[in-house]
C-alpha cells in the first residue's frame, strides 16, 4: 500500500467565475499549496497544478465559470471540473493540440492556443470527459500518487 | 547566476518588481502561449515573454518562476506588477526583443 494512501478522502472545491482573468490561476495555486502542505511529492503537485490550471482556464474562458474540486483519496488525486457552459461539440478535435474555439481577443492574451485539454491529458493518468451540448461539461482527471507501473488510460464520452 | 547579475548584465532593463536578487538561476524559457509555458517550461527557470497581463503571474507562480523578463520593452499591467510583488516574483522589462534577450542570456550561461 502506498504510504501516502489515505483512508478518509480529503476534498476541497472552489468556484471559478466566468472571464475573471484576475482570479484565474488562484484555484490551481491553492490546490498546489494544499497538496504540498499534505506532503505530496513535488512532481505530483506539479502535475495536479497544471491539470487544475488548464481546467480552471477552460471554465473561465469557455464554460461560463464552474466548480473545480480536488479529491485526495487512496492512491490518487482526482480533479473534477464542472461547468454549465455550451459543452464541447467534438471532444476528439478538442483533444488535438492546436485546435481551439477561443476568440481572437482571448488568443491575444496567450490563452486559447489549443493546448488546454492536451496538457490535461499529458499530465493525468486517467481522464474522463462528459459533455452535452447546451448543458455543460464535467472533466474528471486522475493523478496517481505512485504512477509507476500504471498504464495511462483515457475515456472520453459524449453524452 | 544570480538575478541581480542577470539584470545587471543586460542593457535597457527597467526593474518593476525587485525580488529574490540573490536567487541563483541556471535555466530559462521563452514563450507567449501560456498553456505552452505551463506544459513545457522547466520549474524555477526565468521566463522571457511579451505577455504583460496579470495571468503571467499565475503561470509564473505555478512554475515557480523567480524572474519574468518582459521583452521588447513591454510594460506590465498594474495588476501584474501588484501580483508579482505579492508573490515575490522579480519582474523587469528589457528593451531588446525576445530573440536578442535569449541570446544574451545564453551567452551568460543560462540554458533551457
Amino acid at each position: 500500500m502506498n504510504p501516502l494512501s489515505r483512508q478518509e478522502p480529503y476534498v476541497i472545491q472552489r468556484e471559478v467565475k466566468p472571464l475573471d482573468f484576475l482570479a484565474a490561476g488562484e484555484t490551481a495555486s491553492d490546490f498546489k499549496e494544499t497538496l504540498k502542505s499534505l506532503g505530496i511529492p513535488p512532481e505530483i503537485c506539479r502535475k495536479a497544478s497544471i491539470v487544475t490550471y488548464e481546467a480552471e482556464m477552460n471554465a473561465v474562458i469557455h464554460g461560463g465559470g464552474g466548480i473545480i474540486a480536488l479529491e485526495l483519496a487512496g492512491d490518487r488525486i482526482t480533479i473534477v471540473a464542472s461547468d454549465e457552459g455550451p459543452g464541447i461539440e467534438n471532444v476528439s478535435l478538442a483533444m488535438q493540440e492546436g485546435y481551439t474555439t477561443a476568440p481572437d481577443s482571448i488568443r491575444e492574451l496567450g490563452f486559447g492556443a489549443g493546448m488546454g485539454l492536451p496538457n490535461i491529458k499529458k499530465y493525468s493518468d486517467e481522464l474522463e470527459i462528459e459533455t452535452e451540448l447546451g448543458k455543460g461539461t464535467t472533466l474528471r482527471a486522475v493523478i496517481l500518487l505512485d504512477p509507476s507501473g500504471e498504464e495511462v488510460s483515457d475515456l472520453c464520452r459524449t453524452v | 547566476m544570480k538575478i541581480r547579475d542577470i539584470l545587471g548584465n543586460l542593457e535597457g532593463v527597467t526593474t518593476h518588481v525587485a525580488a529574490g536578487e540573490d536567487v541563483e538561476i541556471t535555466r530559462g524559457f521563452v514563450g507567449d502561449l501560456l498553456s505552452f509555458v505551463m506544459g513545457s517550461a522547466p520549474e524555477k527557470a526565468l521566463w522571457v515573454t511579451i505577455q504583460n497581463h496579470v495571468n503571467v503571474a499565475a503561470v509564473a507562480l505555478l512554475k515557480e518562476v523567480p524572474l519574468v523578463l518582459l521583452a521588447s520593452g513591454r510594460v506590465p499591467s498594474l495588476e501584474l506588477k501588484d501580483q508579482c510583488h505579492k508573490e515575490g516574483i522579480a519582474l523587469a522589462s528589457v528593451n531588446m526583443d525576445s530573440f536578442e534577450v535569449c541570446g544574451r542570456l545564453f551567452a551568460m550561461g543560462v540554458r533551457n
